[in-house]
């Protein structure tokens, strides 16, 4: 059965009420096309997990698609907060669980072992322990380290429903390789049930075969491949585009309040068929061209 | 020669002073980007510079808006992950040096990036952690550097994002954690913790500044010595490097 798949289709698959991990990062390798379906098609009630909250879980909750979200922290870079996730939290719309970047990562990598918990020495004597405690007491514990008798809190593991993960380069059989730095993407397909790729360029299984050592996402993990030329955008993609930063400040400005963001959801993703449509909104082939990387600098 | 510097060279200056030649140091951006780079660039050539998301020492020529900007990964001698920058390498215990900022901190360098008070009891969500509770936890010292300002350096804090010396006294160790701050750089003074109650200590008044001006602009008193000494002024060379290579576009430097 082919894994190749339309962005539609692969969108179509998640049930509302679905854990996803996204893999954007603040503003780079971010599924924003995927997030953009996700809106048009209707899909809700999600918990959204990643290291660090980036645009594509913002514009997810800000069109009201989650109920949760689980990670540690983040925002648009210089560019501004997540004003969305900051929202719902403040209005109480959005459960928050809120972690460190590393204590995210150590649940995805328990769950990716297929191990109970994960001992770590973060979170130790802080706020966001006892947040969790009191909001997410199921999630979190103590236990006695067997050999020194020392006291370590534990995570439990993160099992995601799909991870969905924007790649540069992926075969037919999801195969995929990641250019550039892979922040929590690696733990979260391996601890996910299954993974969407997204990837700007389809390449042969021949490709793949002369460069195997390149592979951090091998095919068995993966349902559905999906070919889609700058999926990420306004975000960027390392080797491939730079973020759009134009685009970026725009919808800053948009989240700032409930209204401005309708309009913007109204333009960018309600108001257009699909990623083509976007593309050519937000400025088509020659603006797009102007955002594309230079191979050695890889923006 | 008389040359002029901002206090924000100052800060960064003093940070990169911090910085030992063979120490592993956890950068996240902003001043101390600047100061770890300065540091590289003049003693302390041998040291590797950490980005949580799984960036060592890069070599940038562009400068970039954060973290996910490929500009600061540019010339990395490796692209990695989370696992093994915060996991292999922090919580493992080979970080010298974690360099943080905060929007507020209390006397015992307990740091607040997650909550900002507001009116009526509400509260302003921010960024959060990130990386900096990992490595306010698990570096074997922490350098803080932030603004002088009596909203910002209080005496409690809305939220403990990370960790300091929590309570003061032994209350850092009895929490199972080694480490912890051993400076705090502001734009007038620079401070350090008392050895056995890890209270904040004035270490050094910058040039110009009064002691007057240093405690009256914080939210709490710290512990003050008999004689304090002036802070260090910058060379001209280390200015020199951070407005014409380092920052020469200022968007680090503010």
């Amino acid at each position: 059965m082919t894994k190749i798949s339309t962005l539609s289709d692969a969108v179509a698959s998640i049930p509302s009420g679905a854990h996803l991990a996204l893999s954007g990062f603040a503003i780079t390798r971010c599924t924003m096309a995927f997030a953009r379906e996700v809106i048009r098609q209707g899909i809700s009630h999600l918990t959204i997990s990643q290291c660090v909250g980036a645009m594509d879980a913002d514009i997810l909750v800000g069109a009201g698609a989650v109920d949760r979200m689980i990670y540690g922290g983040g925002s648009l870079d210089r560019f501004g907060r997540l004003n969305c996730v900051n929202r719902g939290i403040e209005d109480g719309t959005l459960a928050a669980e809120e972690y460190s970047s590393l204590s995210v990562t150590f649940r995805y990598l328990a769950g990716a072992l297929g191990i109970p918990f994960m001992p770590i020495r973060s979170l130790r004597g802080s706020d966001l322990m006892s947040q969790l405690k009191e909001r997410s007491g199921s999630n979190i514990a103590n236990i006695t380290d067997p050999f020194t008798g020392e006291q370590w809190p534990v995570l439990k593991p993160l099992l995601p429903d799909v991870a969905v993960v924007q790649v540069q380069a992926a075969d037919k059989d999801g195969n995929s390789w990641i250019t550039g730095p892979r922040w929590d993407n690696i733990e979260q397909v391996r601890a996910s049930q299954r993974t969407i790729v997204i990837t700007e360029r389809l390449v042969t299984d021949e490709t793949i075969r002369q460069n195997p050592e390149r592979t951090v996402i091998p095919g068995l993990f993966v349902s559905h491949v999906v070919e889609l030329p700058f999926a990420a955008h306004p975000t960027s993609v390392y080797q491939a585009y730079d973020y759009d930063a134009v685009q970026i400040q725009a919808y800053v400005e948009a989240t700032r309040t409930p209204d401005t963001l309708r309009s913007y959801l109204d333009q960018y993703i309600y108001g257009v068929k699909d990623h083509w449509e976007y593309l050519e909104k937000v400025g088509g082939l020659q603006h797009l061209i102007s955002l594309q990387a230079d191979p050695v600098m890889g923006y | 020669m008389e040359f002029d510097y901002t206090p924000s060279e100052l800060m960064a200056v003093a940070g990169a002073r911090e910085l030992r030649d063979g120490e592993v140091v956890a950068v996240g951006l902003g001043l101390p980007v600047v100061a770890s780079f300065l540091a590289k660039q003049t003693h302390a050539p041998n040291m590797t510079i950490l980005f949580e998301l799984g960036v060592i020492d890069p070599q940038p020529v562009d400068q970039g808006v954060g973290l996910a900007d490929p500009r600061v990964w540019y010339r990395a001698t490796v692209l990695s992950s989370f696992v093994d920058i915060l996991g292999e390498v922090l919580h493992r215990g080979r970080v010298d040096v974690g360099f943080l900022g905060g929007l507020e901190v209390d006397q015992y360098g307990n740091l607040n990036t997650s909550l900002i008070g507001e009116a009526q009891g509400k509260f302003r969500h921010m960024v959060g952690s990130g990386g900096a509770n990992d490595i306010a936890s698990c570096a074997k010292r922490t350098i803080i550097i932030m603004r002088h300002e009596e909203r910002k350096l209080k005496k409690t804090i809305s939220f403990i994002t990370s960790p300091g010396y929590i309570s003061g006294n032994d209350s850092r160790s009895q929490a199972g954690l080694a480490g912890g701050p051993s400076r705090v750089i502001t734009d007038k003074a620079i401070f350090n913790f008392h050895p056995d109650t890890k209270q904040m200590m004035l270490a050094s008044i910058h040039p110009g500044t009064t002691l007057d001006e240093v405690l009256g602009t914080m939210g709490f008193s710290p512990l003050v010595p008999e004689q304090v000494p002036t802070t260090e002024p910058p060379t001209q060379e280390q200015v020199g490097l951070i407005r014409e290579v380092i920052d020469p576009r200022h968007m680090y430097m503010g």
